[in-house]
Formats: C-alpha cells, sequence, structure tokens
C-alpha cells in the first residue's frame, strides 16, 4: 500500500553552486500515513518549512523525491498539477492571499482552478464554508471587510474547498488570542473526524501541537531529529529545549517534580494528563 | 529564499574608494563622465582609462565583478563599433566590399567609444560598489540641499528613496509568499496567452496592494511615534566631513581633467 | 503611590465609519486608567478588545473623543501636545517589519534622537547604549531584512530607548514571533524596567508575559473588567475565561485539583504538588 506522502532522501540546498549555498534538508527519509494527524516541529530556520512546500511540489528537490500516493511529484508536468490539488498547502497569515471581490468567489478560487463544474464547485464551496464556520450571510461580503479571525477562516476554506487528501497547516494559530487559537484547534479536529483526511500542522508552538497531532516529528539543522508518538517525544524534554523549542509549562512543572525524587512519567504535556497523575498518586498513597 | 538579497550592488570592502565622502564620490563621478566626452583624442582618452584603472586597483572590487557591469552592455558595445566601422570614412581604406569599406577612421572610432562606453560604465559601478544605497541617497540629499531654497522638498525625497530601499527586499519576499499560496491553489502563472497570464497576476497584486497599504500605514503610525515631523529641526547621527582622502582624490582628478583639456589642444584630434 | 505619569478619564473612543448606515461600536467604552511612574502595567484582552485603541490614546496618536487623556499634565488634545507627549510615551509595534525606517540597523536607531534634534555625538552615544541595552550592538551595521523577528523586534525597542522616554508601550510586540523571540523580547522589557526605571505598558494575549507584570489590567469590549497584582487576576479563572482569555498551565492545574488559587510561577506550582503529594515517592 501506498503512503499518502513519502519523502526519500530528500535534500535542499539554496542557491546550489554560489558562495551563499545553504543546504536547508540534508537527507530526509518520512512515510506520512494515510489519514494520520501529525505534528512537524522546529524552530525558525529548521528547514520545516522547506520540508512542506516539497510535499506539493512548489520547490524541487536538488536529490530525493517525494511520492504523494506513491507518484513521484516531478514526473512530468500533469502529476506535478495533481499534486498541487491532492497536497492542499495553507500557509502561514493565510489571511494575507484573499483577493476576490466576495468571500464565495475567493473560496472558490481553488475549484475553479481545478477546472470543475459550476455546480461541483458550489458545492465544495459550501461545504469548506461549513467545516470554517463562514456563515451564507459572510460569503457575499467583500473579504477586505472581515474581521482579522474570520479572514483566517475564510483563507483555510480556500484551501479546504480544494477538498485535497492532505491538508498541511503551517503555523495555523499564529497572532490569535487564547480563543482563537482553541476555536481554530476544535476545527481542525473536527475537520479531521468528519473527512478523514490526512492532516499535518506545522509550528513551534508546542501547547498547540499537543492538542491535536497524534505523532510528532521533530525537524533540526535540515534533518528528522525525532520522531514518535507525542508521549515518546515529550518524554525528551531536555533534548528539545537544547534544540530551541519551547516545552509547555506543564512538562517543565514536571520535569521540576521529577528532579525532587517524585515517580512521575517523563511525558506530561497536558494539564488533564497532569491531574490524572497527581491524583492517582495521592490515591495510592491514601491507601497506603 | 531571497531573503538574503542584497539590494543595489554594494561591495562591501574598507577601501580608500570605500571610505571617501559619498558627496565626493558623486561629484567626482559626474565630472569624469563629462570629461570623458571632452576627450578628443587617443592620448586624453588615456588619461582618463588611467585613472580608472588607479580608482579600480584602490577599491578593492575584484575584476570579475567589473565584468558582470560590463556584460549587460555588450551588446551596444558592438552595435555601435559595427555602426562606426562601416558609416565612418576617412583616412586610409583597408577593406572594399560592394558598398562597404572599412577605413582607418573607421576603425579608429569603433575603438575610441568603446573605450568610452566601457570606462563610463566602470566608472558608474565604482561608485554603486564601493557606496551603500544609503550613502548614496544621503550624499544626494546633502548635494541637493541648496535646491531646499526653490522650495523643492529635498529631504522629503531623500526619505522616500531612503523608505523604497528599505522596503524593496521586504516587499519581494512578500511577493514570494504571495505566488507561493496562490500556486498551492493551483493558480497557473506560466501558460496561456499573454493576456490569461496577465489575467493570472491579479491574485497576486491585488494581496500585494493591500498589504503595501497596510504597511504603509503602519510606518506612518511608527514614524510619528518616533517624532517625526519632516526634516525641520532634525539632526543627523553621521556627519559627512570631508577629510584629507577625499581631497587627494579631488587633486587627482582635477588633475587628470587638467591633462585631458591641454592634450585635447595639443594633438590632433581622432574623434 | 508614586507620581502618576498617564491619566486616562472616563474616555470613550469611536472609530469613524464609512457605512452611514451601522451604528460603530464604541471601541473604549468610559475608561479611566492611570499609569504610574517606574511600573509595569500588562493591559490582557483577546483580539479586538479595544487594548491597541487604548494604547495609541496614550501618546496621543489618536486624541479621545470624549474624556481625557493627559501625560505628565499635558493634554493630548493638539497636534503640538502630541508631539510633546510622544517625547515622553515611545511605542513597539507588533510588526517588526513595519517600524524599521533604515536599510542599516544603526541608523534606524538613530531615526528618533534625529528627530529630536539631538546633537551628532550624544546620538552616537544613545545609540550605542540602546543597542548594548538589547544585546544588539554586533550587529550595528547588519541590514534589517536580513535579521530574525526577535532580532528586528529589538532593533525597534533600542530605537525607542534612544530617544529616553520615560515609557514605552508595547502593542503586542511578540505576537508575531516565533518562542525564541518571544523569549528575547520578554527579557529586554523586563530588563528596561528594573534596570533603567523605564514605565512600561505591555499590552499582549500571551498569559505567561502578562504575570511578569506588577499590575495587570483586563479588558474586554473597550471596557475594563478587572485590575489588580497578576496573582489577583489569574485566581479568577472562570472570569477570564468568560472573557476569551486563558489562565497559565501552574494556575490551572493547582486552581483544578484544589491546590490554591493565583499560582503563577513554576516553582509555586511544583512547591504546591510536591507538599501535596508528600510522602507519595
Amino acid at each position: 500500500m501506498s503512503f499518502a506522502i513519502e519523502v526519500k532522501n530528500l535534500t535542499h540546498l539554496y542557491s546550489p553552486g554560489t558562495p551563499h549555498q545553504v543546504t536547508a534538508l540534508k537527507n530526509i527519509n518520512l512515510q506520512i500515513e494515510h489519514g494520520e494527524i501529525l505534528g512537524i516541529i522546529g524552530h525558525t530556520g529548521s528547514g520545516k518549512s522547506t520540508l512542506i512546500s516539497h510535499f506539493n511540489g512548489l520547490l524541487k528537490p536538488n536529490e530525493g523525491c517525494v511520492l504523494v500516493d506513491g507518484v513521484d511529484i516531478h514526473t512530468n508536468k500533469e502529476t506535478l498539477r495533481n499534486s498541487r490539488f491532492k497536497v492542499g498547502l495553507c500557509f502561514q497569515y493565510p489571511e494575507y492571499q484573499l483577493f476576490e471581490e466576495t468571500v464565495y468567489k475567493d473560496i472558490a478560487f481553488g475549484p475553479k482552478n481545478m477546472k470543475l463544474s459550476e455546480e461541483e464547485i458550489r458545492n465544495r464551496v459550501l461545504r469548506a464554508a461549513q467545516y470554517t464556520g463562514v456563515s451564507g450571510e459572510m460569503l457575499d461580503k467583500s473579504p477586505f471587510d472581515l474581521s482579522g479571525g474570520e479572514k483566517r477562516r475564510v483563507a483555510i476554506a480556500g484551501v479546504m474547498a480544494m477538498e485535497p487528501q492532505v491538508l498541511v497547516f503551517d503555523e495555523p494559530a499564529a497572532g490569535l488570542d487564547p480563543a482563537g487559537r482553541k476555536a481554530l484547534t476544535d476545527l481542525i479536529k473536527d475537520y479531521h473526524r468528519s473527512t478523514g483526511c490526512t492532516v499535518i500542522v506545522v509550528s513551534h508552538s508546542m501547547e498547540d501541537i499537543a492538542k491535536l497531532a497524534k505523532r510528532l516529528i521533530v525537524i533540526n539543522d535540515g534533518q528528522v531529529a525525532m520522531d514518535g508518538t507525542l508521549s515518546e517525544v515529550f518524554s525528551q524534554s531536555e533534548k528539545l529545549t537544547g534544540m530551541g523549542l519551547d516545552v509547555p509549562e506543564i512538562t517543565k512543572i514536571f520535569a521540576e517534580i521529577r528532579k525532587r525524587g517524585f515517580d512521575v512519567p517523563p511525558d506530561v504535556y497536558s494539564v488533564e494528563y497532569a491531574e490524572q497523575i497527581i491524583l492517582s498518586m495521592a490515591g495510592r498513597r491514601d491507601a497506603q | 529564499m531571497i531573503s538574503d538579497i542584497t539590494f543595489g550592488q554594494y561591495y562591501p570592502s574598507k577601501s580608500v574608494l570605500h571610505r571617501a565622502d559619498s558627496r565626493a564620490k558623486l561629484l567626482l563621478t559626474f565630472l569624469m563622465i563629462v570629461f570623458l566626452f571632452i576627450c578628443k583624442n587617443f592620448l586624453s582618452l588615456g588619461v582618463m582609462v588611467l585613472v580608472t584603472v588607479l580608482a579600480v586597483i584602490f577599491s578593492g572590487v575584484p575584476f570579475r565583478m567589473l565584468l558582470k557591469s560590463i556584460k549587460p552592455v555588450i551588446v551596444i558595445l558592438i552595435f555601435t563599433a559595427l555602426l562606426n566601422i562601416f558609416y565612418t570614412k576617412g583616412g586610409d581604406v583597408y577593406f572594399e566590399f560592394w558598398r562597404f569599406s572599412i577605413t582607418e577612421k573607421g576603425i579608429n572610432n569603433a575603438v575610441f567609444t568603446a573605450i568610452r562606453i566601457i570606462t563610463l560604465v566602470v566608472l558608474s559601478s565604482l561608485l554603486t560598489y564601493t557606496t551603500t544605497p544609503t550613502d548614496l541617497t544621503t550624499g544626494l540629499e546633502r548635494l541637493l540641499s541648496p535646491l531646499n531654497h526653490l522650495h523643492i522638498r529635498v529631504h522629503t525625497l531623500a526619505m522616500m528613496m531612503t523608505l523604497a530601499l528599505r522596503f524593496i527586499p521586504t516587499l519581494i519576499e512578500e511577493t514570494e509568499r504571495i505566488m507561493n499560496a496562490q500556486k498551492a491553489r493551483g493558480a497557473d502563472l506560466e501558460t496561456g496567452s499573454l493576456i490569461q497570464r496577465a489575467k493570472a497576476l491579479i491574485p497576486i497584486f491585488v494581496p500585494l496592494m493591500v498589504s503595501s497599504f497596510r504597511r504603509a500605514y503602519e510606518l506612518a503610525f511608527a514614524m510619528t511615534c518616533r517624532c517625526y515631523t519632516g526634516g525641520e529641526g532634525r539632526t543627523r547621527m553621521k556627519q559627512m566631513k570631508l577629510s584629507g582622502r577625499d581631497f587627494a582624490l579631488l587633486a587627482i582628478c582635477l588633475a587628470a581633467c587638467a591633462g585631458v583639456i591641454v592634450l585635447n589642444i595639443f594633438f590632433n584630434p581622432v574623434i | 503611590m508614586q507620581e502618576k505619569l498617564i491619566e486616562v478619564k472616563n474616555v470613550t473612543f469611536v472609530y469613524e465609519s464609512d457605512d452611514p448606515d451601522t451604528v460603530p461600536k464604541p471601541a473604549l467604552d468610559n475608561i479611566s486608567l492611570d499609569i504610574y511612574k517606574g511600573e509595569f502595567v500588562a493591559v490582557l484582552g483577546h483580539n479586538g478588545c479595544g487594548k491597541s485603541t487604548l494604547a495609541k490614546l496614550c501618546n496621543a496618536i489618536y486624541e479621545p473623543g470624549e474624556g481625557s487623556v493627559t501625560v505628565k499634565g499635558i493634554p493630548s488634545d493638539s497636534e503640538e501636545n502630541g508631539d510633546r507627549i510622544r517625547r515622553i510615551v515611545g511605542m513597539v509595534f507588533q510588526n517588526p517589519d513595519n517600524q524599521i525606517v533604515a536599510t542599516i540597523v544603526e541608523d534606524d536607531v538613530a531615526f528618533g534622537p534625529e528627530n529630536l534634534g539631538v546633537e551628532p555625538k550624544e546620538i552616537r552615544r544613545r545609540v550605542d547604549d540602546a543597542l548594548k541595552t538589547v544585546n544588539m550592538y554586533d550587529m550595528r551595521e547588519r541590514e534589517p531584512h536580513k535579521l530574525s523577528g526577535g532580532q528586528k523586534q529589538r532593533v525597534a525597542i533600542a530605537g525607542v530607548i534612544a530617544m529616553q522616554t520615560e515609557c514605552i508601550i508595547f502593542d503586542e510586540p511578540t505576537a508575531m514571533l516565533d518562542p525564541m523571540g518571544r523569549k528575547e523580547v520578554m527579557q529586554a522589557i523586563q530588563r528596561l524596567n528594573k534596570e533603567m526605571g523605564i514605565t512600561i505598558v505591555l499590552i499582549t494575549h500571551f498569559m505567561d508575559e502578562a504575570v511578569k507584570a506588577d499590575r495587570v489590567v483586563v479588558m474586554d469590549k473597550g471596557r475594563i473588567v478587572t485590575r489588580a497584582k497578576p496573582e489577583d487576576v489569574f485566581s479568577q479563572v472562570d472570569l477570564l475565561r468568560s472573557h476569551g482569555l486563558d489562565v497559565p498551565q501552574s494556575t490551572e492545574l493547582c486552581h483544578n485539583l484544589g491546590l490554591g488559587e493565583g499560582v503563577i510561577s513554576v516553582q509555586d506550582c511544583v512547591d504546591r504538588v510536591c507538599a501535596f503529594l508528600g510522602g507519595a515517592k
């Protein structure tokens, strides 16, 4: 069976052959399963944005290849074009890509480029609007009259409307307040649950990613530094901090508690989990 | 990524020319170019070439950088040389073919013009290689400041230039970001007729305009907050002061110009 | 307490609307707030609660529609007074790109003092000092567009320090930065307050930043909901949530486990949890 996305020995250089040559990605190997929800973390400049630009062929590998559904993206023009529609990329601050007169037309831009029928476009726009909570009344408005949070939703809907098999979000919650962050996290979760699509979330906020992903990939210095479940990755909080990543406050608290000689697990990344552990420990103590 | 672009073609170094006052460099470059066109024979032209070669040596700018700046004018060079060869008549005839003839004067003219153009290009690129865009702007502002009396707002123009220089890299990056976002939505920028391709630019152009206006608006706020009220009452951290170095440069250039005039008078013109 | 630096009295502010049919909602609704000399105040609130409008009123970019704003006794009611106020209250904005005007770091830091007509030698001294304060001295000759977000923001901060204003308002200075950049900027802000005695107003929606302030003001819908010391504000978990805000994870953990309210530091939280677990090693 093929993977949703498979990256094989991918190397990417910026300005190759000049004195400014920079190796952004070094021999990356990755397999992303159909239907999984995956987090990619890494600090600014680690290469994570370069990596996702390879998922839909915006960049061309200097070495290695990227397979979508088992097909090399750069086989020919046709496969390249298809990869754009199979893998939806939602960039950081996507609201800056809005340009149409109405919200409806803007969401329809992607489907239109896919040369779908008017009716199919309409269905897709409405479905995407529903996923993102864009109301029917908003569809006729100019996207430039919306609030910041609404613009972000419309932009996300614009990518969702292409109904890609894989949807990649780059820092989806950047610049949002706590309520906005939570709403967006819920939106992505709901979308994943109801469509069963593969979802990839790229971020440097460990707290947000801990609420979404099941599997985490850590990119550092252009290489895959870690690849595992949330617990596996978060249990190495010192290694993460060493890579310039900020672990959630709760993880820091539990690292401290461990240092004081308490036998708590090393992989605590959410407050709910923390409560469970403390209550069960207290329960055991009382039972003794 | 293009975020590492350097705007203009400044070549960082600490050479004599780099450290010279930008006003002096601007004036002298202008003066040299004028005299380049006053030259009438190979001897006077030789003086200018000599000064230019000296300048290149003292600038520390690598030869291949200069070649790079000559490259775009090669077509013009060849074209003017051919015109000169075939259309200037006089002196000994070296070669004749149907209605064309190649004469001594033609060859002389072609070589003369070619040297003149190359020197011109080298001189002006030396200016930009050794002076940062910011220094150029400041130098221009100071040189043109007498125009303030004619109610031309030189400071405002210079400020606009500086801001443009500051924001060009930012906007290039932004354009790249928007292009990628629209390509990810299947925008086709490469194929189709001219009209189709122009139309395909709308999804890039509109967001770019919107964001530029937003930036301009925020920048205006930020400048107000930093007490910017125009050129009046402003001081400058970096004071421009002509040093011995600048006077030495001036002396050399003036001597060269005098030489050009003398040689023009005492030897026969070739052009 | 000490001397009042900024006095906001019964201010209501309404943005003009292009659309005559809609009755615009006031961005600020009868707000009063005093900022004292030398203190560090955090203004918390979700996007669109009016906190940025408040900031722009405090350094006279906007004039209040109703009520008054005075800075050291100067009312912000004319353009002339606005210029005077902006020499006392500086501002750092959210987007680091849109507040840097020069093509070289040190030239940008010099921009403010140059506008104030400071002597060239004195500008040089101030620029060097300011860049050292934010740890950017080594990059003084770099081009701003090649810096990281956190570095750009520190250049912007140096630009205000060099103007020697008594107060700096930060309008969500870390919203567009990565964790590393956020840390750098927060460290710089705290240093300005503690070591140089500069009055700080920090507008933010990050709880972990607000915790570092002396006083926290919570805003929603153009009004002030609550104002108190950070531990007292964060002890009201439900109130904060009802205004679209959150609390730090240490506060949440202790709150949920009944280990106490208003716990705002990792250390305090660890102490409490360990005490609770007692001998359960």
